[in-house]
């Protein structure tokens, strides 16, 4: 029973992991930029909905402005920061330590701002109820799993038919062929980081309203971001989401073996090995880097 | 203020070791590791226990951190033979994470999250030494053998490693070989440093090798220059200070020292990376595109 309300759990934590992990890979996929400052984006909309629901905003008015924040953060780094960066062809280290000055930055900004320690969303929605002997599941499970399942489906419906999708994958398989046929690789990679870093927005509101968000967990899901990006094999996001869900699972049912402290450290060995064993990745494509 | 000036002179000293043997493998080696904090860690740790079990020896307390932290370098090793870029880097992000988790949760060996505690001043013939004259002779070694390898045909392989490793391969260069003793040098030197730490502050815990310190040695190098002899130094003095002049500024309350101190050097980094990606000592011409 135990291992059933485990998984339960790991299916939350995964579809929360799922939808962060595949902004990062259609980040980094179609732009090749190491998007470190990804979990900012996750922390600016879990903040933004937690004062949004503070102030009473009607929730639906919380949730487009928790999006809306999340993008607005993506294209300035984008324009800001990497573009710039890129202009003088930096180095993809460049690229990483600016990142992670800016999330230093802003983590300390909201600390300052909104207070240290959690913070949580009270909603009867994350009330959990027995609905098997000894099974507590709250009606947010569910809202988790399905926003993850739609939203996937959306973008890959977006990734296959839309004309700006099939341009997007276009830019990251060729950006040379791209500018060819008169597409601009800038406005695409704008693009790429509204997107990406909207999927990051849902996740961080069923995080707000669950496990609760402090200012630092930004740090927490970049690192999970970029190992289920790498253990799913870089440029996939199927495999990126597929191990951003299979790491949330396995967090939380290594509980039944190791103490809570440990959850994360399960991710980083499962990540590590993967490196030094199959750096492709699940659904990468073999090739030495 | 004498005894301020002291301990700041002190930790410069350790963060000087920490942020030039970084710079031996970042700036020259080209192997990004974000898991500095991990060696520094386990030579703290090792140079502790000596210190406690043993003799409060320092160069006995130094010998065994660094064989510790060399010899488990080869965690670091393996990753930087396999991959490069930004799957080093999540490897070391990865090493560092387990690593943390490591340090917290091995009781007997690390004293756990409460850290070990009372370790014993260094002594020399029955006299008790302060730290900083060991710390500077030990960070001016470092130097000097830093510009000797970087003038040396050693340093020489590992710069055309980083610039183009498949080309050194191919004039007969043994790329693992090289990399593995630069990274064993590397983590051999930040675990003297944690040695020389734990013997100074006579108290260690996890907080001190964290991702977070791991990251503040790479901005220390970062900001001071990679691949430069001095701008590492400069670095670390330039972040060491900075708590010390914030404190000064009278409209900051004291509980916001902390933040405003990591403010300005997040946004020191990004600013450097965009305008100046050399850093400060850094030759401009050279810093493009050394990945």
């Amino acid at each position: 029973m135990l291992f059933l309300q485990l998984l339960l759990n790991g299916l939350q934590t995964g579809a929360i992991y799922a939808l962060t992990a595949a902004g990062f890979a259609l980040i980094f996929g179609a732009t090749k930029i190491f998007h470190v400052a990804h979990g900012i984006a996750f922390t600016i909309a879990g903040y933004v909905f937690l004062f949004a629901w503070r102030a009473d905003w009607p929730s639906w008015l919380g949730v487009l402005a928790s999006i809306a924040a999340a993008m607005l953060f993506g294209i300035v780094m984008e324009r800001l920061v990497y573009r710039p960066i890129q202009r003088h062809e930096g180095s993809f280290f460049t690229v990483f330590v600016a990142a992670f000055g800016v999330s230093i930055v802003v983590q300390n900004i909201i600390g300052m701002i909104a207070g240290r320690g959690f913070a949580t969303v009270d909603t009867p929605l994350s009330f959990s109820a027995e609905i098997l002997p000894e099974i507590f599941v709250a009606p947010m499970l569910w809202i988790a799993l399905a926003t993850a399942a739609v939203l996937f489906v959306a973008l890959t419906l977006f990734l296959t038919r839309h004309p700006a999708g099939v341009a997007l994958r276009a830019l990251a398989q060729n950006p040379d062929l791209i500018r060819t046929y008169g597409l601009s690789s800038n406005g695409l990679s704008v693009l790429a980081f509204a997107i990406g870093s909207a999927l990051a927005a849902p996740a961080a509101i069923v995080t707000a309203m669950t496990t609760g968000l402090n200012e630092a967990i930004g740090h927490h899901v970049m690192l999970i971001s970029i190992a289920a990006t790498i253990v799913g094999g870089i440029g996939s996001l199927r495999g990126a989401a597929l191990a951003g869900m299979m790491l949330g699972i396995a967090e939380s049912l290594a509980l039944t073996v190791v103490d809570t402290q440990w959850a994360e450290a399960v991710s980083f060995l499962v990540l590590f090995g993967f490196i030094i064993f199959r750096p492709a990745g699940i659904f990468g494509v073999t090739q030495t880097r | 203020m004498t005894a301020f000036l002291i301990n700041l002179a002190t930790l410069a000293a350790i963060s000087g070791i920490l942020a030039s043997t970084l710079n031996f493998i970042v700036g020259y080696a080209g192997i990004f590791s974000v898991a500095h904090a991990v060696f520094f860690g386990l030579g703290a740790y090792g140079g502790a226990q000596v210190a406690l079990l043993l003799v409060p020896n320092p160069f006995l307390a130094c010998l065994v951190a660094a064989v510790i932290a060399g010899g488990l370098s080869l965690c670091l090793a393996l990753p930087a033979l396999r991959v490069r870029g930004e799957y080093f880097v999540a490897a070391s992000l990865g090493l560092q994470m387990v690593a943390a988790t490591l340090f917290a949760e091995l009781k007997p060996l690390t004293g756990g999250i409460g850290g070990l505690v009372g370790i014993p001043r260094p002594e020399l013939f029955g006299m008790v030494v302060p730290v900083l004259p060991l710390a500077l002779v030990a960070l001016a070694l470092i130097l000097w053998a830093t510009a000797r390898l970087q003038r040396g045909a050693f340093g020489r392989t590992l710069q055309s490693i980083r610039d183009a490793d498949t080309a050194a391969e191919a004039l007969g260069k043994n790329v693992n070989a090289a990399k593995t003793l630069a990274v064993a040098f590397a983590c051999a030197g930040a675990g003297i440093a944690g040695a020389l730490y734990a013997l100074h502050l006579s108290f260690i815990n996890v907080e001190s090798f964290t991702l977070d310190q791991s990251i503040q040695i790479m901005a220390m190098v970062i900001i001071g220059g990679a691949g430069t002899l001095w701008g590492p130094l400069v670095g670390a003095v330039m972040l060491l200070s900075l708590p010390a002049v914030i404190s000064f500024i009278p409209f900051i309350p004291p509980t916001e020292v902390g933040a405003v101190q990591q403010i300005i050097y997040g946004s020191a980094m990004t600013l450097l990376m965009i305008f100046r990606p050399a850093g400060l000592l850094g030759d401009m011409s050279k810093g493009k595109s050394t990945s």
